[in-house]
């Protein structure tokens, strides 16, 4: 793979994603409420305690949060939730660049040119993919460090430790590039079979039905999980990811493009 | 079928000329349908080939294998003696391809575009720069240059293209369906690019169906259908359709009895009475026209005009082809 070659794929992806007004929307705005959110939340909580049982519950996946006050405990709970939409960022925000780099590609019949250059095809998906990843593990740290540099002057120390604990580092820095990952891999297999970015993403959405999932269940309360468990949920995704790239990289061979892609 | 033929046409590069391009029983399969099949081809250093053939002929698939875009299922192929099959990244790097559709970033500048294409075929900065100005002065778009290629007219998008194509400089140039949907003006722009081209010595393939656009650019016609049914320039694919007609304008026509002196000319193989006048046909080989018109005179007739009957590549194309659409059919 040649580093030049590599650039040059990313350097033209990422003029064009700037230039479209739409993608960049829905690659910022998101990040902004996400940011937002749970500052409001802890707002609203304000003092109130969590009910009993629920705290109960809670406090036997967390027994290092039995310090907090009830409204502590309240407030890390609440704020536990959102460590799940932080991983939303590198799951969606690949999935809508690989869309519509690769479906864009496909409408402007822009790859054959690009096809018919001394380029290996593993240089313009890696191009592709990395152009894609990339904004998105960026948005999702980039959020994180302000949600937690806000969060240490909103909630005060104790809740600091919560977003700053082994289980959030987990979460953001490695099931978040696991996830991305994914995302840039759903992106380029349905792109390769359907011809409207917005179709593409609707089916590749199901990339988020497992996060959303996950959402569900923590909010529970029944299943907090700890860095162990997302450490864990990162080497399945990473796997899963890699099986993926592999189909990828089939479907993403030169004449497959020129003679199959429609 | 093959048509391995290097004649030297009327015009274009000298029979010398190192070859360019060079095919040998090329074909390529798709299932258990051929496209293309038994090509056997060589285009000389500067010579412009046209590649006729109907919708589905196999053209666009003979481009992409000869640009090593799509790997051959049988046969070989060089270009600039490179292997398409065994060396398709140095293939690539001496072609310049201008697809069926000008494929350009839409939201991108003209020279971002011609930038990232530079880059990508490995120019210097310095180098990038210099080509990008002469590529765009050239095709009239250097005042445009910063003007995002989804403004351009179609005309300017296929120049820009063909400009895209040109930039590193490659030894053979591939234009498919240059003109191809679109109008007037606009093909008028790029057929006048592509004259500029060939005036500069460029080795150029063009697959085509516009028959005009062929006649008025080739030095030799391909005709494809599935393979090379013939090859050669459009003066002898004239020469060899093996008829040629005078047609002669009278003041009046004479009655068909009073033909038979005009019959009897030698080399003279037919006379038919057609509006104002005759036409006649005969052996391309033999000089009738002045037999014809002696002939005619001593009849008593008055002669307007003579002229001889042009071949159009479009009776060339389907005395070729073996097909002639029915008109009556079309009209129909």
């Amino acid at each position: 793979m040649r580093r030049s070659v590599l650039w040059t794929i990313l350097r033209r992806e990422w003029m064009e994603t700037l230039r479209n007004r739409l993608l960049l929307s829905t690659i910022l705005v998101p990040p902004i409420l996400l940011t937002v959110a749970p500052i409001g939340l802890a707002g609203l909580i304000g003092e109130r305690a969590l009910p009993a049982e629920l705290a109960g519950q809670i406090l036997g996946q967390r027994p290092e949060w039995s310090v907090f006050s009830p409204a502590e405990l309240a407030g890390a709970f609440a704020v536990q939730q959102f460590l799940v939409f932080f991983l939303l960022m590198p799951a969606y925000i690949p999935l809508s660049i690989a869309t519509f780099s690769i479906i864009g590609e496909k409408q402007a019949r822009s790859l054959e040119p690009v096809l018919a250059a001394p380029i290996r095809t593993v240089e313009l998906l890696a191009g592709k993919a990395i152009s894609a990843l990339v904004p998105g593990i960026l948005a999702g740290l980039v959020t994180y460090l302000v949600f937690v540099v806000l969060a240490s002057f909103v909630y005060g120390p104790n809740l600091f430790g919560v977003v700053t604990d082994p289980s959030w580092l987990a979460g953001v820095f490695l099931l978040g590039p696991a996830v991305g990952l994914s995302s840039v891999v759903a992106g380029v297999i349905v792109s390769s079979r359907v011809n409207d970015p917005r179709v593409a993403q609707q089916i590749g959405g199901v990339i988020i039905v497992p996060i959303v999932g996950l959402v569900l269940v923590q909010a529970t309360g029944a299943v907090l999980l700890g860095p162990g468990g997302f450490v864990l949920i990162a080497g399945v995704v990473l796997a899963v990811s890699l099986v993926g790239l592999a189909i990828g990289v089939r479907l993403f061979d030169r004449e497959a493009i020129l003679t199959r892609w429609r | 079928m093959s048509a391995v033929n290097h004649a030297s046409p009327a015009t274009g590069p000298p029979p010398a000329s190192p070859v360019a391009l060079r095919c040998v029983g090329l074909g390529r399969r798709f299932g258990d349908r051929w496209a293309v099949r038994g090509v056997d081809l060589e285009v000389r250093q500067g010579e412009v080939l046209g590649l006729l053939g109907p919708n589905g002929a196999g053209k666009t698939t003979t481009v992409r294998l000869l640009t090593a875009l799509i790997r051959p299922s049988e046969g070989t192929a060089t270009v600039d003696g490179f292997d398409v099959r065994a060396e398709p990244e140095h293939v690539r790097a001496r072609v310049g391809v201008l697809t069926e559709t000008p494929g350009l970033y839409d939201k991108l500048s003209a020279s971002a575009n011609l930038d990232f294409f530079a880059r990508l075929y490995g120019l210097s900065p310095a180098r990038r720069a210099e080509r990008i100005e002469h590529y765009l002065r050239l095709f009239g778009l250097w005042e445009r240059r910063h003007d995002v290629a989804g403004t351009f007219s179609k005309g300017m998008k296929q120049k820009l293209a063909i400009a895209r194509a040109l930039l590193h400089d490659p030894s053979v140039v591939f234009l498919d369906e240059p003109t191809a949907a679109l109008d007037p003006e606009a093909a008028f722009i790029v057929r006048d690019a592509i004259e500029t081209l060939r005036r500069a010595g460029r080795t150029i393939v063009l697959a085509t169906h516009n028959l005009d656009e062929a006649d008025r650019l080739c030095d030799r016609i391909a005709f494809v259908r599935g393979g090379l049914l013939r090859v050669d320039s459009p003066a002898r694919l004239r020469g060899s359709l093996g008829r040629r007609a005078l047609v002669v304008r009278l003041r009046s026509v004479p009655a068909d009895g009073r033909l038979d002196e005009v019959r009897a000319v030698l080399g003279v193989e037919g006379v038919e009475r057609v509006d104002g006048g005759l036409r006649v046909t005969a052996d391309p080989a033999a000089p009738v026209a002045p037999a014809v018109v002696r002939a005619l005179v001593a009849g008593g007739a008055d002669i307007l005009e003579v002229r001889v009957e042009r071949i159009s590549l479009e009776d060339i194309y389907f005395e070729i082809m073996g097909v002639r659409p029915d008109a009556e059919g079309a009209r129909a």
